[in-house]
């Protein structure tokens, strides 16, 4: 084995014990500034496996014309499996990017600052529209967003909340109110 | 493994899970009705001055189209060997537009993977126009092996610190989340024995990656298991971007491994 190559292995193994001992740690700021934001795909992330236990999810609820209130119904995707999936998936990545968006809210909601409008944010506006979607009958692909949409209620509200991973009956054991929209009325 | 045939399975790999990503974005401008630019490019920066205008021109719907349809013929170009450096700067270049036009990020890791991919590409024709494409491609094709071992390596790290992870408790919780879920009440995965056996053999397996360097037959081997385990992940989470994003990373580690220590 020549120097060389023993100064090679050498530092590929101190930047894996470096990366051990120091790249573990949770570094909630260290990606700031409006531009780092959009170009944050750069910086590998790890925070997938740092939420275990609760979620970020969206509620939708629908108000008819008579003003009675529909029920709070979950906005999350379940599609059946193929395995030409795999080649050609545009449905799903895109349910996971509107999930994406819920949880963005959530993260802005956390680092919104003293006297702050969540309303001027541009994951707030999204998620609105995401709502609405869901509310007046959207669709990814053949699956419907909401198993009781109502495509002609005039009004709609929608709630964020912090749910746990472990659910019993097909309901979270535990669910958090994070935000709750005012009334909006629906548009065409 | 010989350097020009990294190079070449390298290229048809990264090429193919380009193509696939601009098959999907094209269908996803027709069914996306939330993601409205008109709102996200308010958090454009206004400075430097002309970002956002230009932004504006090459993000309206048909200009979209265009750059996606030009990467598509980029990748098809990458896959037949004939694309040069100025090929790669665009790639790299459309690659951050789309960062711009979805948030940072369309599917998360998968584009983090791709610029990795994208820009071992580039480190290897930049370097390559100055020195030669075989020191140009030694380079690309370390930095994309470091970035990949890097990311196995903190993950099975991640995941080894965290006590519902160790305990397997975290395993079923994450796959009821899965939208190709939930797991059947009788899920095997719901056995504690077999969750926290499968969370530990990843764990490990993750956490002991950057070893993949030591022997070509061991990274062969670690390339293998990564396929499962990606192809899994696909299963179900959906997730077809990561499989080829992470797939087109192994030409990459098995050369690397094949240099000889001496």
């Amino acid at each position: 084995m020549t120097a060389f190559t023993l100064i090679t292995l050498v530092l590929v193994g101190v930047y894996f014990v470096w990366l051990a001992f120091f790249g573990l740690r949770r570094h909630r700021h260290l990606v700031q500034g409006p531009w780092l934001f959009f170009f944050r795909a750069f910086f590998p992330n790890w925070k997938f496996y740092h939420a275990a236990g609760k979620a970020p999810r969206l509620y939708v609820r629908a108000q008819g014309a008579d003003g009675a209130w529909g029920d709070w119904q979950r906005v999350y995707a379940r599609m059946p499996w193929r395995a030409g999936h795999v080649l050609h998936n545009p449905v799903v990545n895109l349910a996971l990017n509107h999930q994406n968006l819920v949880d963005h809210l959530w993260s802005d909601v956390q680092d919104l600052p003293e006297g702050g409008d969540i309303r001027e944010r541009a994951t707030y506006q999204l998620v609105t529209r995401l709502a609405h979607e869901a509310v007046r009958g959207g669709r990814w692909g053949e699956v419907a967003m909401l198993s009781a949409p109502s495509p002609d209620a005039p009004h709609f509200q929608f709630e964020l909340r912090m749910d746990a991973l472990l659910e019993h009956d097909r309901l979270p054991v535990s669910s958090e109110l994070v935000l709750q929209s005012p009334v909006l009325a629906t548009w065409h | 493994m010989a350097l020009n045939l990294a190079v070449r399975a390298f290229e048809l790999l990264l090429g193919f899970s380009l193509a696939l990503q601009c098959i999907e974005y094209l269908r996803i401008s027709a069914l996306d009705r939330v993601n409205d630019w008109a709102i996200l490019r308010k958090e454009i920066p206004e400075r430097p001055r002309g970002v956002r205008a230009l932004l504006d021109v090459l993000l309206t719907p048909r200009s979209y189209r265009i750059l996606i349809l030009l990467r598509l013929a980029l990748a098809i170009g990458l896959m037949s060997g004939g694309l040069g450096l100025s090929g790669a700067v665009l790639l790299f270049a459309i690659a951050l537009v789309l960062l711009l036009r979805w948030r940072g990020a369309f599917n998360g890791g998968s584009d983090f993977m791709t610029l990795v991919g994208l820009t071992g590409l580039l480190m290897a024709h930049a370097v390559g126009a100055f020195k030669g494409m075989d020191v140009g491609w030694r380079a690309g094709l370390w930095y994309v092996t470091l970035q990949s071992l890097t990311s196995y390596f903190m993950s099975g790290w991640v995941k080894l610190l965290h006590p519902s992870w160790r305990s397997g408790r975290a395993l079923p919780q994450f796959l009821d989340t899965g939208i190709y879920g939930p797991l059947a009440p009788d899920s095997a995965y719901r056995k504690p024995w077999l969750a926290r056996g499968i969370s530990w053999t990843f764990t490990v397996w993750e956490g002991l990656f950057p070893l993949a360097l030591l022997d070509v037959r061991l990274a062969a081997l670690f390339c293998a298991v990564a396929s499962v385990f990606h192809f899994l992940v696909f299963r179900h989470f959906g997730l077809n971007r990561f499989f080829w994003a992470w797939m087109t990373t192994y030409p990459a580690i098995l050369w690397c491994a094949s240099q000889p220590l001496g």
